[in-house]
């Protein structure tokens, strides 16, 4: 139980220390979507000066985790310990974040209230919903860039063979947190159809 | 009371009890309540589900059947000599239904004693899980009971007002929490004027209030701090159309872990579906009449959750 004044960067974004930068990207989007003024959230519960408080906490936390030479002198100065080494669960924050990952699977993104089928533009509104840059894709997967790009753009003559694509389309659906199996289907099918006409 | 697996049927074992309640009137307690309790009978676990909305106790309509001639008061006023013998059966197996729930909030805005004495008879029912629908409103009985319980669900809908009346009510029950963790009239007093954010001393959050228990006393300091990280309710949205609604529910939390530093558990959502209108016209369960409707699969998806929580 800390006020946002005595939390690490870590805590204030609710993400592990080992968290990526994905991961990182997507905790300051949700951070700033949560305490955003007119938050439906927040509104009731916080004060207007509370509220800059923790924006203005969430920015710098973003700026520093999202530097690599910033972040290595932050962790240097706040997280170690004596051993020399970052706690491997130094904060209240890991419980957070594990059941936030436990949470997602079962939420958000899999839900599809508008049964829209998983196409190249879905996956790419996705992607950039929980800010993820291809690039980053493409490190975690393996999966070239011009192939992501293709899958997006639904550049359906340009795009691998089957066996293979089904084989990306996995990958780039379990590094968004989606059900691969379900984006491999509905890729395929709209893939068909776009085919007969 | 403690928690337990699912399909553990012993009759000496604990059992859990969850209390739903929180959010306004309308934000499908009931209907959850009725839908949860069928899917862990389904599941092979014994449930009792108490009604203690005093708004409007109808969860008898929710599984389908009549209002009830016996309830607590019977048991209370000693017309029946055993509380299992106001225990209303269903059609469903593994499941009965408990009613009285004027009596019963009145026997828990009573003595302490009292409360504990009923929290015990009722623990004493055959049964592994017990859900007691709470109703809207945050009355001192309603947040005792809700404290008292294993696991405390509260049921939102993604509105402004639902939002607002649930923080409403887990302010209440968070400082009462804490008011009841110490003994220190000053410390009470204290808490007690944390409740209103113009309280001369200015204290505008839990952070301030911890910090100016502090000054007075170190050990209730840290005993506050302990009961606050301890207390860890639920969160069930219901009625949700998209995925921003969704996201509602984890920004609900974070804002919990920032104002309260507790930990809220998003235990699910349930979409908005004219399914469940519909079932309760018919006055038939959802997961019993439309199993595979979106709504029914995902009170299914939290149901298997809270069989399988520790």
């Amino acid at each position: 139980m800390k006020s946002i004044k005595d939390q690490t960067y870590y805590e204030i974004l609710e993400v592990s220390p080992t968290a990526k930068d994905k991961e990182i990207q997507r905790a300051y989007e949700h951070a700033k979507e949560t305490f955003h003024a007119d938050s439906l959230a927040v509104y009731s519960l916080f004060s207007e000066e509370e509220v800059k408080e923790i924006q203005s906490a969430i920015e710098e936390a973003y700026r520093i985790l999202m530097d690599e030479t910033l972040r290595r002198s932050y962790d240097h100065s706040h997280l170690q310990t004596a051993g020399g080494q970052p706690p491997e669960k130094p904060f209240e924050t890991q419980e957070v974040f594990k059941e936030k990952k436990t949470s997602l699977s079962f939420t958000g993104i899999s839900f599809n209230p508008d049964e829209e089928l998983y196409r190249g533009k879905t996956l790419k509104q996705i992607r950039e919903k929980i800010g993820v840059e291809l690039q980053v894709v493409s490190t975690e997967t393996k999966i070239s860039i011009k192939v992501l790009e293709r899958i997006e753009e639904e550049a359906f003559e340009n795009l691998p063979a089957l066996v293979y694509l089904k084989g990306f389309l996995k990958g780039y659906a379990q590094s968004l947190g989606l059900d691969p199996q379900k984006v491999i289907d509905e890729y395929l099918h709209s893939m068909e159809e776009a085919k007969k006409k | 009371m403690g928690s337990k697996r699912v399909g553990q049927t012993q009759a000496n074992s604990q059992k859990t009890i969850w209390t739903i309640g929180g959010g306004k009137g309308g934000s499908g307690k009931s209907f959850i309540t009725a839908n949860i309790g069928i899917c862990l009978s389904k599941l092979g676990v014994r449930v009792i589900l108490i009604d203690a909305d005093l708004g409007g106790a109808n969860l008898h309509t929710f599984l389908g059947i009549s209002p009830p001639a016996l309830t607590l008061s019977d048991f209370i006023k000693k017309r029946v000599p055993l509380l299992r013998d106001v225990l209303i059966p269903t059609a469903i197996p593994n499941l009965q239904l408990l009613t009285g729930a004027q009596d019963l909030l009145n026997a828990v805005d009573a003595k302490s004693v009292q409360k504990r004495k009923l929290v015990r008879s009722i623990q004493t029912l055959e049964s592994d899980t017990i859900l007691v629908d709470l109703g809207a409103g945050n009355s001192l009985s309603v947040l005792d009971f809700f404290l008292m319980s294993d696991g405390g669900i509260l049921v939102v809908t993604p509105e402004p007002t639902s939002v607002e009346n649930t923080y409403r009510f887990l302010k209440s029950a968070f400082y009462r929490r804490l008011r009841q963790a110490v003994s220190s009239p000053f410390v009470k007093a204290l808490i007690d004027g944390a409740m209103d954010r113009k309280n001369e001393r200015g204290i505008q959050n839990p952070y301030d209030l911890i910090k100016a228990v502090r000054r007075e006393d170190e050990k209730d300091a840290d005993r506050l701090i302990e009961e606050a990280e301890a207390f860890r309710p639920n969160l069930i949205l219901n009625q949700v159309r998209s995925k921003k609604d969704i996201e509602i529910g984890f920004s609900i939390r974070s804002a919990c872990l920032k104002y309260f530093g507790i930990h809220l558990h998003y235990l699910g959502y349930v979409v908005y579906d004219q399914e469940v209108n519909n079932s309760i016209r018919k006055r038939k369960p959802l997961v019993l009449e439309n199993s595979r409707s979106r709504a029914a699969q995902c009170v299914m998806e939290i149901a298997s959750k809270l069989a399988n929580s520790h």
